[in-house]
């Protein structure tokens, strides 16, 4: 099947698109293409392989099979399909804060903090525990109450994670107990989220907002040139770049925070087109960890003689600072072997100011501009490309029209490293891309500040809850809306749940495999609105413009349901 | 044409035949919460054996049919049923050799595959990802099994 749409709009990338069909390399619009159609049955849910007498399908279409062999109805199906994205998410920010917490233990590094390290590092063994009794006290009452009142304030791995991975297995829970229980594991990843955050401020020292530089046109020509793919461990990302400094290694990287205190890195490109910065020539060596890499990595690697170093692997390595050292020499090597291989760097390039932290701008001031009604509201942008869509496109163009309407946008993660290689995230574009009164409140919170503002890879939860101590009331009663213009990892589904819960309503692009059964839609939507006050919406139509899109959330913004499929409300 | 050894029972194609022949809103999302229900034109039969019409050079549904409402199109050959006309007798569902034509669960009209004769090319064969269904001539079909 063909699929006729404009694949990016960044430059850069665009460059690379010929150049890729003229030497048959297989890019992720290819693949995508070759994919169509898609399974329908996957794509609303209404699969399942959990078990060897499978797989089944629920087929909306006949009636011989509308249950799987073990009985599972339509409604079952899509609420589990949730679950189960839900579950893989958490296990993802689990993984990272497992990672950080045990590298930091066996003292690969000395923290800034040390007892602040410690304290932290305790926290999250009683996360992994208990779900965190202790540093749960950190977080407002209200919300904490509401969560215990439905059973699913975090109690730990075993609780939240395993008992709720079961009902995949089988079990008589109906479709709100399991929409609950993906809500449970959601929050125990928010959580550990939230704590990587702290654990890194501890270890490497408070972030202050800083300038670095995007896209492809920072490679080096007659340097070395090391790429990070992947969100790595923050105590190897350090010690490569302390290495790469001493030898002369320029270090960039992709699908990965580029803030490591007191170094930062540029950002070549994003999720969706984590082959090209290969397809220059220029760079050398790329270590990859296993979230967020897309495998195709390596074919294109062999074609180009990168060397390609996992840093995931199975054998683990337990000096990090030697694996570092290893990684730095291998790429000055490979760049000596690689000097045949033109280089052919688009001259693409754009600053960006990252890392924002709820102290810096002061929240007390974004909370009165809110009240007096100079800002219309808050909307927090999360999640990386899907192919889906034109790449950075939804994001850009919704981002775009909501600072034009005096909305305050605050970025975290792969949106923002998107949003940064439009300028959004310089602090120069500030006045033509914000409204008025926009633009007169940023200039009031900090001299030099960017039209977006980026809080990190774990801020935004940080800044929405120092606005309801600040504000000291529930973040229902504030205009404030998450969004997800390109989501695809499932660790982006488990970031949407958490928003939900904690109150904020969400929209989600594209449509979450929940859409085969009214039953479960209603019930979510039911749930949302009941236990959080809040919404999880997921529009239906396949095509919708960006603008139509960032009208629903202004509305939702202004308290009007503006949001529906096909026309009519989501219930 | 049929290829019994690719088709891997996935139903796809009855998925996406509902859809696209038989919805209203030709969108799955919502095709799926119609009311009434689409019906599919392909049938996946037993395992591995997606089915619909064979279009048979002397189809017995068109001599069954007492009033004319199953026809073929003079044009491509294709057989069809003419909705408007039908008395649901259901004489052409039993007289089809292959079960291919069966009763509307929700209208009085007896619903059967016309192999997209709208739409130049059949939405089953576009959506088979292994290719088992394929549309193509075959001159030599009587002296050759395939």
């Amino acid at each position: 099947m063909e699929f006729i749409q404009k694949k990016t709009i960044d430059q850069a990338v665009e460059y690379f698109l010929p150049k890729a069909a003229e030497s048959e390399i297989s890019l992720v619009w290819d693949r995508y293409e070759g994919q169509l159609p898609e399974c329908g049955f996957c794509e609303t849910g209404l699969s399942c392989r959990d078990c060897l007498q499978g797989p089944c399908i629920s087929h909306p279409f006949r009636d011989s099979n509308k249950m799987g062999v073990c009985g599972k109805d339509k409604d079952v199906l899509a609420s589990q399909s949730l679950l189960r994205l839900a579950l893989k998410g958490t296990m993802t920010c689990l993984d990272r804060i497992s990672e950080f917490a045990e590298e930091v233990e066996s003292k690969q590094i000395r923290p800034r903090n040390k007892a602040k390290t410690d304290q932290v590092l305790k926290e999250i063994q009683g996360l992994f525990k208990d779900g965190g009794s202790l540093m749960m006290k950190e977080f407002p009452k209200p919300l904490i109450q509401g969560w215990k009142e439905n059973g699913i304030l975090p109690e730990g791995v075993a609780r939240d994670l395993f008992k709720s991975s079961q009902t995949l297995e089988g079990g008589i829970a109906g479709v709100e107990e399991i929409l609950l229980r993906a809500f449970k594991s959601a929050l125990l990843g928010g959580t550990s989220q939230w704590l990587y955050g702290k654990l890194k401020r501890s270890v490497f020292g408070d972030q202050d907002p800083t300038k670095i530089e995007v896209n492809l046109g920072v490679l080096k020509n007659k340097t070395p040139n090391l790429l990070i793919c992947g969100p790595l461990s923050p105590i190897l990302k350090k010690k490569i770049l302390d290495v790469a400094e001493k030898m002369g290694v320029q270090v960039t990287g992709a699908c990965t925070s580029p803030l490591i205190p007191p170094f930062h890195f540029p950002i070549l490109t994003g999720y969706g087109s984590q082959e090209i910065p290969l397809m220059t020539g220029a760079v050398d060596l790329v270590v990859a960890g296993n979230q967020s890499v897309n495998p195709s990595l390596f074919r294109v690697a062999k074609e180009f003689e990168v060397s390609l170093i996992s840093a995931d692997g199975l054998s683990r390595r337990k000096d990090i600072g030697k694996f570092a050292r290893e990684v730095v020499e291998q790429a000055i090597k490979s760049f000596d072997f690689r000097r045949h291989i033109p280089r052919d760097i688009p001259e693409i390039r754009e600053v960006a100011m990252m890392g924002f932290s709820p102290e810096d701008p002061d929240i007390k001031k974004i909370v009165e501009a809110l009240n007096k009604g100079q800002l219309k509201g808050i909307v927090v942008l999360s999640g990386s490309n899907n192919v889906k869509y034109t790449q950075d496109q939804e994001t850009l163009l919704m981002t775009q029209e909501l600072l034009r309407n005096d909305i305050l946008c605050v970025s975290q993660g792969e949106a923002s490293r998107a949003l940064a290689k439009y300028g959004l995230l310089n602090p120069i574009g500030t006045k033509k891309n914000c409204g008025e009164n926009l633009s007169k409140v940023l200039s009031s919170l900090k001299k030099e500040i960017p039209p977006v503002l980026d809080f990190g890879e774990e801020g935004a939860l940080n800044l929405l809850l120092e606005m309801m101590r600040v504000g000291k009331k529930g973040l229902q009663s504030y205009p404030i809306v998450a969004c997800f213009p390109e989501a695809n990892r499932s660790s982006e589904v488990t970031q949407a749940l958490w928003m939900v819960a904690m109150g904020i309503p969400t929209f989600f692009w594209p449509a979450l495999p929940i859409t085969g059964s009214q039953k479960t839609m209603d019930t979510l939507s039911k749930l949302c609105q009941e236990k959080f006050g809040s919404k999880l919406n997921i529009p239906m139509e396949k095509k919708m413009e960006a603008l139509t899109k960032a009208d629903l959330i202004i509305k939702t913004l202004k308290g009007e349901e503006g949001f529906s499929i096909s026309g009519k409300p989501w219930k | 044409m049929v290829d019994k050894t690719k088709c891997t029972g996935c139903h796809q194609c009855e998925l996406w035949c509902a859809t696209e022949i038989s919805s209203v809103s030709k969108e799955l999302y919502q095709a799926i919460h119609e009311n009434p229900q689409p019906v599919p034109r392909v049938y996946v039969e037993g395992k591995d054996f997606a089915l619909q019409c064979r279009h048979c050079e002397g189809a017995p549904c068109i001599e069954a049919c007492p009033n004319g409402t199953m026809r073929r199109d003079p044009e491509t050959g294709l057989v069809f049923v003419n909705e408007p006309t039908c008395i649901a007798c259901w004489m052409c569902v039993m007289a089809c050799p292959f079960g291919i034509i069966n009763p509307s669960p929700s209208m009085r009209v007896a619903v059967k595959c016309d192999r997209c004769r709208n739409m130049g090319y059949p939405i089953c064969a576009e959506v088979c990802p292994t290719q088992a269904l394929r549309l193509e001539e075959r001159k030599d079909y009587r002296t050759k099994a395939f």
